[in-house]
């Protein structure tokens, strides 16, 4: 099982190495104007073909590329109603702090649970590699943020039940 | 606080109260709702402060119920044989209540204070003692190893509005059958998580005696009889089966009280649960936990930023600054041009500066 997130996750941040090349674009359509592409999509040869990456069914990446800038999407594993919801309700405590992590977009691409924007001047100001080692951690991060709460929360359960049957000994 | 208290809390603070202060006349007129929609009032008057009346209004019973009279079968019974002398049941009960006792604080026990102080509990947890009774009579004769004699195959008994459990009494044991609802789509996930928690900590080494728990999604067959609208259960079914050594002595009252609030002891956990794991208060469990990790996960986005400050530092170094202050402004901007672009500053060695040095004379000459 661990070994598959690996290769997963090694394939991920291979794709984002090889992804990540921005340069500095402005607007074509607007002056003045200087727009992260792959949001705006004004013009089909500024944007590159996004890449999907699966590791099954329920947990996918999608890496959508342009000339300044790079959006990467993630689907997380939710095995059942319990990790759906705890994925959820998590996602959405990190979505209302983007500003704190600059990367995060607020909304997440349809069909998936959480994205990131990364455009040139974020390249500029950080290092290439280390940015790509945040979102791998982040995806980490997030599979055993999620599985820890999956597991207090059963243990509370636990605790109750056994409670409850001890009232009949 | 794990578990739930059988007496109302409210109640027998009231009650504790009046004995304490008999002769001193006070007009009480409370209303208060407990769980499971019961609602109590009290009543005192000026006239007598000795009396006081006490009301009940139980959950309405869905139609599956076998009610009579307004209370569930067994209770004036079991009333009577709780309390004695000190309580009198009013006939017909106070509008809107079903049932109404008239307490004589002056019948108490007097002096023994810890028998009286037991009395009193034991009124203030006449919800137990009305909407346990009919469990009580079955487990009862289940501790007697027989079944009551004009009993169905299969009771249904209120615990919360509109909703019943289901009893099927037999000689040797009791199958205690409770569709388990929830409004709310969060609890209602919660409560199955837990609930598959019953069957797996029954199944622990500690509790090899405690009463066969089993959960499942669809109604078990045991419940064939029962009216369709009470087999919808989206939380599942959990099923009990209690043995006669589960009810015989002092232990009779806790498994009647612990059955007749489970729904309630399930739910009540489930919204504590949440509430530590998920909804927003700021002290939550979660909450703190969360934070912990986006700052951890700050520290790696931080990580990636190159550090500006350092390299700062390294170009203004010492003998660099002997330098400035040696020579002339003119100097001290052409050195910053030079060193400016220049990323490593070991090029800041002594040779080069010598290398300055010539190429402003230069540019003076």
């Amino acid at each position: 099982m661990a070994n598959t997130l690996r290769l997963y996750l090694t394939c991920i941040r291979n794709t984002l190495d090889a992804a990540m090349c921005l340069q500095n674009f402005p607007c074509q359509e607007v002056e003045r104007h200087n727009k992260p592409e792959v949001e705006m999509k004004t013009s089909p040869e500024l944007l590159l073909n996004p890449i999907l990456i699966c590791r099954n069914e329920a947990e996918k990446c999608l890496i959508e590329t342009s000339i300044n800038s790079l959006r990467i999407s993630l689907k997380v594993k939710q095995a059942d109603e319990l990790e759906n919801i705890l994925t959820k309700k998590f996602l959405r405590f990190l979505s209302m702090r983007a500003e704190a992590f600059q990367v995060l977009r607020r909304k997440p691409v349809q069909g998936y649970d959480i994205s990131f924007l990364i455009t040139n001047y974020h390249c500029e100001d950080m290092q290439k590699h280390k940015l790509i080692d945040f979102i791998v951690q982040f995806m980490e991060d997030i599979d055993k943020e999620i599985s820890e709460l999956k597991m207090s929360m059963n243990t509370r359960g636990r605790l109750v039940a056994t409670e409850f049957l001890k009232q009949f000994m | 606080m794990l578990l739930l208290q059988s007496h109302s809390r409210f109640l027998l603070d009231t009650l504790l109260n009046r004995v304490q202060n008999v002769d001193k006349a006070v007009e009480l007129d409370n209303h208060w709702v407990e769980f499971d929609d019961v609602r109590y009032h009290v009543q005192v008057t000026m006239k007598n402060p000795h009396i006081v009346l006490l009301s009940v209004s139980l959950p309405i019973p869905p139609p599956e119920t076998v009610f009579l009279g307004g209370l569930p079968f067994g209770a004036i019974e079991a009333i009577k044989a709780a309390y004695g002398v000190v309580v009198q049941i009013l006939d017909p009960p106070r509008d809107g209540f079903n049932l109404t006792l008239k307490l004589n604080l002056s019948k108490l026990p007097p002096d023994e204070a810890e028998y009286k102080h037991a009395l009193l509990v034991k009124i203030a947890s006449v919800r137990e003692v009305v909407l346990g009774a009919p469990l009580r009579v079955v487990l009862k004769h289940l501790a007697s190893r027989t079944v009551a004699p004009d009993m169905d195959q299969l009771l249904a008994l209120v615990h919360r509005p509109k909703e019943s459990f289901f009893l099927i009494p037999q000689a040797d044991k009791v199958t205690v059958v409770f569709p388990m609802r929830f409004k709310d789509s969060i609890d209602t996930v919660l409560a199955t998580s837990f609930l598959q928690e019953f069957v797996e900590a029954r199944r622990t080494a500690g509790l090899n005696n405690a009463p066969l728990c089993m959960w499942s999604s669809s109604p078990p067959l045991e419940l064939k009889g029962a009216p369709a609208e009470a087999l919808s259960a989206n939380a599942g079914f959990v099923t009990f089966v209690i043995f006669p050594r589960h009810v015989d002595g002092k232990k009779l009252d806790r498994t009647v009280w612990n059955l007749s609030t489970f729904y309630a002891y399930v739910s009540y956990h489930v919204k504590v649960g949440f509430f530590h794991l998920v909804a927003s208060c700021s002290e939550g469990f979660m909450h703190t936990r969360m934070r912990r990790r986006v700052e951890s996960l700050i520290q790696t986005l931080d990580r990636a930023k190159p550090d500006l400050e350092k390299s700062n530092k390294g170009l203004t170094s010492r003998s660099f600054k002997r330098l400035v202050c040696i020579e002339n402004s003119n100097l001290n901007a052409l050195t910053k041009h030079y060193f400016g672009r220049c990323a490593d500053y070991k090029y800041a060695g002594l040779q080069s500066l010598k290398d300055l040095k010539d190429r402003r004379t230069n540019s003076y000459s």
